[in-house]
């Protein structure tokens, strides 16, 4: 799942993804609110319910109630976890990045426009995220 | 993964030889081929050849799109931005148009005020100078007029003389004296 509040981003993404196979399908939503009544809903009343099993959020999601730290505290504190999550944002603030590692997150990737390298690069550590072994992982 | 059946299998070779339409998409990833089928793997791999090369021509269609988009969202602020600037400077304009047309105001009260002045000195001056003439040529002709009556002289045409020469004076003294009056009162009002 990608949360993100630009367009165009959605279809490098999921282009990008596609391409590396990264991906088998992406659900690409435009607010955290969105996402918010999605995990709302599985959780609690249908904790079982088949999850994303990873959600990249970005950090400034402009017309939503909520930044991407937030969604990713909601999402590990509020929605039970259960998937790999960190931020993609093209900030690379130090204190931003602190406050996302302390909500949960556990990558930040940083967007730009050659975005593939840093996305291969998280496939290749994807498994320890899902075994929750690897640390927080800046991509640059 | 999907295994195809051999139905399937052969309608997709078919309309890729015939038609040149291949399966595409995240559709094409779960598809799998018969064991040892060798035509249908090369099939496959073919689309995701093809899906990939579709997919690396848009993505880069889309960055460039989302480059301009960038550049235009930068010029849009930028404007935005300078057009902010530009309406402070025209407010900063019409503040200092403002303050300019109260200072000439300001400058042109000043001037009048002191031309009204000068013209009200003036005119104290000359009524006090006429003031002087009057009183003088009155005690000319009082000592005069008294000389004549201490000298035994006739004093019938001086005697007249001072007499309407007096009266004349001491008329022309009050408007003079009221004049005066005005001409102070004036200058201190201003």
């Amino acid at each position: 799942m990608l949360i993100d509040d630009e367009d165009l981003f959605h279809l490098v993404f999921e282009d990008a993804c596609s391409i590396l196979d990264i991906t088998l399908s992406l659900e690409a939503l435009n607010s955290s609110d969105e996402a918010d009544k999605l995990f709302k809903s599985w959780f609690p009343d249908d904790p079982n319910h088949e999850r994303p099993e990873c959600v990249f959020v970005d950090l400034n999601i402009i017309g939503s109630s909520f930044n991407g730290i937030e969604m990713v505290d909601k999402i590990n504190h509020e929605y039970g976890n259960g998937c790999v999550i960190g931020i993609i944002s093209s900030s690379d603030d130090h204190q931003e990045i602190e406050k996302a590692k302390k909500a949960g997150a556990q990558f930040w990737i940083i967007k730009s426009d050659d975005i593939e390298p840093r996305l291969e690069e998280f496939k290749n550590d994807y498994d320890g995220y899902v075994n929750k072994t690897n640390p927080f992982k800046i991509y640059k | 993964m999907v295994e195809v059946t051999e139905h399937t299998r052969n309608v997709l070779l078919e309309v890729a030889k015939k038609r040149k339409i291949y399966v595409e998409g995240s559709f094409l990833k779960i598809l799998k081929a018969p064991k040892g089928d060798k035509e249908f793997e090369d099939y496959l791999a073919l689309c995701k050849e093809k899906d990939i090369a579709v997919r690396k021509k848009r993505l880069e269609v889309t960055k460039q799109f989302q480059s301009q988009n960038k550049d235009l969202v930068a010029k849009q602020e930028e404007n935005d931005s300078l057009m902010k600037d530009l309406q402070i400077a025209l407010e900063e304009a019409k503040l200092s148009e403002q303050e300019a047309e109260k200072l000439r105001d300001d400058a042109v009260e000043d001037l009048e005020l002191m031309q009204k002045k000068t013209q009200f000195e003036l005119i104290s001056t000359i009524v006090k100078v006429a003031l002087y003439v009057i009183i003088g040529v009155g005690i000319l002709t009082t000592v005069m007029y008294g000389l004549a009556l201490f000298s035994g002289a006739d004093t019938q045409i001086i005697g007249s003389t001072w007499s309407n020469m007096f009266g004349i004076l001491l008329t022309n003294a009050f408007s003079i004296v009221g004049t005066i009056m005005g001409v102070k009162y004036a200058t201190e009002k201003d």
